[in-house]
């Protein structure tokens, strides 16, 4: 403990891994440039189909449609170089549906690989595992 | 349905952010209320709201995670539960017919009403007693606390508990989609004993995983429109954006009672509406 002379120095670092550290910058990251990079797309698109129409309205459906799905068609348009409002707008939710996937399958890794975690690496799985299921296969 | 115009539906997800990060009830406890008033189906609202909580949630958590503030393995073993939760809440959602779903959101707006007009100011203390699986689980933590200016140290404890009350919790969510912070806030707090600041910023992490898999039912069921979603999901953002930017200069006496007197007038609509509306 610190003197009450002293400004007080936090030492929760000490205690806490450095690995921990890691893990958090990580997670951070992960979120924030997703959060971002979609919150971009959905602009740009939005910019973009009211200076080509006047108008913000998108009409399209994606009913029947699986995470796989919807970003395969979109992957498959970026291919064709077919850009417009519609894609950039239907990336932005793409990404964003991602941004939270991207997240546990990274502290997985993380778990498994760099903190050694077996317990916390299989909690990360099993979450994985239903997301993945109930986003992308059904 | 009828669509609404992308400027009325940015204009309302714009208030609803702004209003719901002032008082840290989240976008959606205003949002769909207020989507269904101007015309919009009550499950393409709900539907659309879960999307927009997975931009707000992991904004925020984003930020709190890198202020070592978040508990990352309580937030990732809880995450089991909720995301259950979700995806069963969600499911029924998608069979039952509107006029439940109405009476259930303005009952939870009317719960939430009581938990804050109620609200005490507790001190937190550590918890006394950690028991078996909990310590197993490793739920110890430590943060700096800038008010106080010292380390506070703590261990999260009956996580027994804490599992099957997130998967209620993860149901609300899913069920209405909202985050139901408020919810998560409470079990972390008084189930688990972790300090506030641990508890609202690690039930934002939570919250994401759990939006999305309430998301992933609702996609599957064919209910989330792109050209609904893309503008609630900018103008919640922005709203919320701006919530918390403003938030610093407004008085917190003034906020509330404003936020009591909205969820109680909100909450009384819906169960209004729900029982002998014209859906």
């Amino acid at each position: 403990m610190s003197k009450a002379s002293e400004p007080f120095v936090s030492v929760c670092g000490a205690d806490e891994s450095a690995i921990q550290h890691m893990m958090e910058t990580m997670v951070g990251y992960i979120l924030q440039v997703g959060v971002m990079i979609s919150a971009a797309l959905l602009v740009a698109g939005y910019a973009w189909r009211f200076l080509a129409t006047g108008h913000l309205g998108f009409d399209y459906t994606i009913a029947g449609m699986n995470l796989y799905d919807f970003a395969m068609l979109e992957v498959r348009q970026v291919a064709e170089g077919a850009f417009r409002p519609r894609l950039l707008v239907s990336l932005g939710i793409v990404v964003l549906l991602l941004t939270p996937l991207v997240r546990v399958l990274a502290s997985m890794v993380f778990f498994a690989v760099v903190a050694r975690n077996l317990k916390y690496a299989l909690f990360t799985l099993f979450v994985l595992t239903v997301l993945v299921h109930s986003l992308l296969v059904r | 349905m009828d669509t609404l115009p992308v400027g009325w539906l940015l204009l309302i997800s714009v208030a609803a952010g702004f209003v719901g990060a002032m008082s840290g009830m989240g976008g959606g406890v205003i949002l769909i209320p207020a989507l269904t008033l101007a015309g919009m189906d009550i499950k393409h609202a709900i539907a659309a709201s879960i999307v927009s909580v997975i931009a707000t949630s992991s904004g925020a958590a984003a930020a709190y995670v890198r202020d070592r503030l978040t508990n990352l393995k309580v937030g990732m073993f809880l995450e089991m539960f909720t995301m259950l939760g979700a995806i069963v809440g969600a499911s029924i959602t998608v069979l039952v017919s509107p006029r439940p779903l109405f009476i259930i959101f303005g009952v939870v707006l009317l719960v939430v009403w009581g938990a804050m007009y109620l609200q005490r100011n507790v001190d937190w203390e550590p918890a006394a007693h950690v028991d078996r699986f909990s310590r197993w689980l490793e739920l110890k933590g430590c943060y700096f606390d800038q008010a106080a200016g010292h380390d506070i140290h703590y261990e999260g404890t009956r996580a027994y508990l804490g599992g099957p009350m997130m998967f209620g919790a993860g149901f609300i969510a899913g069920l209405l989609g909202i985050g139901a912070g408020a919810l998560k806030v409470l079990v972390l707090d008084l189930g688990m004993r972790l300090p506030p600041k641990v508890s609202t910023t690690t039930s934002n992490l939570i919250i994401g995983v759990t939006a999305l898999a309430g998301t992933s039912v609702y996609l599957a069921a064919g209910l989330i429109d792109p050209g609904l979603a893309a503008p609630i999901i900018l103008g919640v953002s922005v709203g919320a954006f701006i919530g918390t930017v403003v938030l610093v200069r407004l008085s917190n006496m003034a906020v509330r009672r404003f936020f009591l007197v909205v969820l109680l007038a909100l909450g009384a609509e819906m169960v209004i509406r729900g029982v002998w509306g014209n859906l």
